[in-house]
């Protein structure tokens, strides 16, 4: 239903864009969410400033039952990610529809050292998503297929969007001075 | 730091079959790609990609850089669709930030973003039939490109990649020269797709090497979040453009054509009708041009969202580029995300890769039209 | 009044070398090794527009084996350094590198404090012959840099058989005491 799948040319109405359905497809989710997540759900954010529909702070536990819900529901996996929030970690799991726009963020505090549980049963695309983060973060993902590095060298010893990073000399960058 | 061997791909002493490494360089314009085929003769049994060859750490640079530092970035993560990534990471500070930009300005990115897309399509188009083993069409795609590349250049200074949009609007209006090229360019590029159409999408060659290959079905495509031409030849209509528009894009009069098959040849059929999609919005967008400024006022130097993360979206040449952006306050950004499609359209790479021959590799990987540094970053 | 070259008589017997380079310069067979931006524009190089044909350069082989030019264009890096000096040790002697592209040059864009991933200019891991500056540099650069790189080799032995390149200067210079 949410998925927006056209099985043949689909010719959209011409001249102004299709009438806002930003409602139907979020109200839809969003009762699904707080009827398995109520009490963890923040609210729906300001779309016209923010970028996202829905938001909801989990824990990790959780995430993959948020990941099947999700799935059945219709959507897709947009990215996943992480912010070095200096003592934890915040993953940030990002799903949209294909249909009307529902953008579904959900934050994920994890202190650092813990590992958190992979998503790439349900959406196979998370797997290079979730190698990312450990790429980037060093955060491991339980339950992931084959965790090892995506876009650094697969000898690299550092995680480089961790907040105490420092290039050391030897991979020829500089020194970095303190954030500005 | 030579990489090692995958543990996935051990070769066993029961298997008769043998690894092929098409290595980071190899004779393809998609940039640097390792590929590890496993082969049982000519079909391949497994695969996998092996990235980072061309990474840059822009997400690293956006940490350490303020927002209009930042700007010559996005250009080079997806080259050939420079100055849509221009506009998008634009429109994502200008989001974030409540900048207005004026109408003149909308019109202007509207008009010389859609010609981007067009030089991309127009170099996908030339390098894809290219290595499917057809020169001439290489050469006639260029030579529109170069039209194109040469109209953006009288208003941008750049040929490839570009910081023409700056926050607020664009840096330079357009002038005569522009206008004369463009409008002598929308009649020539019309004639050239019909051309194109006799000289390869009713060639048989063309044909029996793409239809029903890589057949990608709309749920394959939802479980790797596929977006973009690759996505629409699958069924779903989904573009940015009409979904979550942005500019000027819910008053101008285009299609998102899609085809249902979802093999190569429909990935070319879609994104040889995005062109003509791209050549009216110009037309709208020229005709309904009006005067004013191209800049928004007082836009200062060093812009700081409010404390907070914001996600856009926007629709390149490739597919749906995300940008989050996380701010504290300051004039540097906490963190920056960019989801760029072609990160999960190669990810679909080794479940489509088995069973076909190593001849269809070619033309799989060149049909999910993938640019190498946007995946790396 | 043509300046003529003083230096040299304008009759003189050409050595095997200098016919040889003559031969190689004008038949530089690069290997199509683009790693970044720029390799679009080395393309654009040989479509159409600005052919490299007419140059003898535009049999771009992808086999280092069968290619005697390494165009560097594009970002170097780290993961893709021994890469490229594998693929520089694999072609046949003799064999030129031209650095394309800021990246190539001194890293480009991306130097700054704190670069983690990249190799800041071809010359730390490769001998350079001729750097060709610009971001991307547009393709008459490219040209310009493989006319450069020609001009290099046809004055290997110390004479240019075939003077066809006037570098800055040298034009004016000639036509000042001309007049």
């Amino acid at each position: 239903m949410c998925c927006g799948v056209s099985k043949d040319t689909a010719k959209l109405r011409p001249g102004k864009g299709r009438p806002n359905k930003i409602m139907n497809a979020q109200t839809a989710i969003e009762k699904r969410l707080i009827h398995r997540f109520g009490e963890t759900l923040i609210g729906p954010a300001d779309d016209s400033f923010k970028g996202f529909h829905v938001r909801l702070d989990l824990p990790k536990e959780r995430i993959p039952e948020l990941a099947q819900l999700l799935h059945e529901a219709g959507c897709f996996l947009e990215y996943v990610t992480a912010v070095d929030r200096n003592d934890h970690l915040e993953l940030v799991y990002v799903f949209g529809t294909y249909g009307d726009p529902a953008r579904i963020r959900a934050g994920v505090r994890v202190p650092k050292g813990e590992t958190a549980p992979s998503i790439s049963r349900v959406f196979p695309g998370a797997d290079w998503h979730e190698r990312e983060v450990f790429d980037f973060f060093g955060q491991v993902f339980s339950g992931h297929p084959d965790l090892k590095r995506i876009l650094l060298p697969e000898t690299a010893d550092y995680h480089p969007l961790l907040k105490d990073f420092r290039a050391p000399a030897r991979l020829n960058g500089m020194q970095g001075p303190e954030r500005p | 730091m030579m990489t090692a061997e995958p543990i996935t791909l051990r070769k066993t002493l029961t298997d008769d079959t043998f690894f092929l490494n098409m290595g980071p360089q190899h004779p393809s314009t998609h940039g640097v790609l390792r590929l590890l085929l496993k082969l049982d003769g000519e079909y391949v049994r497994a695969c996998e990609p092996v990235l980072g060859y061309s990474h840059r750490g822009h997400e690293h640079m956006a940490q350490n850089r303020t927002y209009l530092q930042f700007m010559p970035n996005p250009s080079r993560m997806d080259y050939l669709s420079g100055l849509l990534y221009n506009d998008a990471y634009c429109r994502a500070v200008e989001k974030a930030c409540a900048i207005r930009v004026p109408e003149r300005a909308e019109y202007i990115r509207a008009i010389c973003c859609e010609l981007n897309r067009i030089s991309s399509h127009l170099l996908w188009f030339g390098s894809y039939v290219m290595d499917l083993g057809g020169i001439t069409p290489f050469l006639y795609a260029f030579d529109d490109r170069e039209d194109v590349l040469g109209i953006l250049n009288e208003v941008s200074g750049s040929r490839l990649t570009y910081s023409y949009c700056c926050f607020g609007g664009v840096s330079r209006d357009l002038n005569d020269p522009f206008l004369q090229k463009l409008k002598a360019f929308i009649p020539k590029m019309r004639g050239r797709l019909k051309d194109y159409d006799t000289l390869v999408s009713k060639n048989i060659i063309f044909i029996k090497r793409t239809r029903d290959v890589g057949v990608i079905h709309a749920d394959l495509a939802r479980d790797y979040g596929l977006t973009g031409s690759t996505l629409r030849a699958s069924g779903v209509s989904y573009d940015i453009r009409k979904k979550e528009p942005y500019g000027l894009y819910p008053e101008f009069d285009f299609e998102v054509p899609t085809r249902p098959e979802g093999d190569c040849l429909a990935r070319y059929q879609v994104r040889l009708a995005e062109i003509e999609q791209s050549l009216r919005i110009v037309e709208q967008a020229l005709a309904r041009m009006p005067q004013g400024p191209i800049c928004a006022e007082n836009v200062p130097q060093y812009v700081t969202p409010e404390p907070g993360d914001y996600h856009f979206s926007y629709e390149s040449a490739r597919g749906q580029v995300g940008i989050y952006i996380v701010s504290d306050g300051s004039r540097i950004p906490y963190r920056m995300k960019w989801r760029t499609p072609s990160f999960c359209n190669l990810s679909i790479l080794p479940v489509l890769l088995p069973g076909t021959l190593v001849a269809d590799t070619i033309a799989i990987l060149g049909s999910l039209d993938v640019v190498i540094p946007e995946i790396d970053r | 009044m043509v300046a003529l070259d003083q230096e040299k008589p304008p009759i003189q017997l050409a050595r095997l070398t200098d016919i040889l380079n003559l031969g190689r310069a004008h038949s530089l067979w690069p290997m199509s090794f683009g790693l970044a931006c720029c390799a679009i524009e080395m393309m654009a190089a040989g479509a159409s527009r600005f052919d490299l044909d007419r140059f003898g350069s535009n049999v771009f082989r992808a086999s280092p084996r069968q290619a005697d030019l390494m165009i560097v264009a594009g970002t170097i890096s780290l993961k893709m350094a021994p890469t490229v000096v594998r693929l520089y040790e694999q072609m046949p002697g003799p064999k030129w590198v031209m650095a394309m592209g800021n990246c190539a040059i001194g890293g480009g864009p991306f130097t700054y404090e704190g670069q983690y991933a990249i190799v800041n200019g071809a010359d730390k891991i490769l001998p350079v012959d001729v750097y060709v500056p610009g971001c991307p540099p547009r393709p008459e650069a490219l040209i310009q840099g493989l006319l450069e790189l020609q001009d290099k080799l046809t004055r290997a032995g110390g004479s240019n058989v075939l003077r066809r390149f006037k570098r800055y200067g040298q034009a004016a210079a000639g036509k000042g005491s001309a007049e």
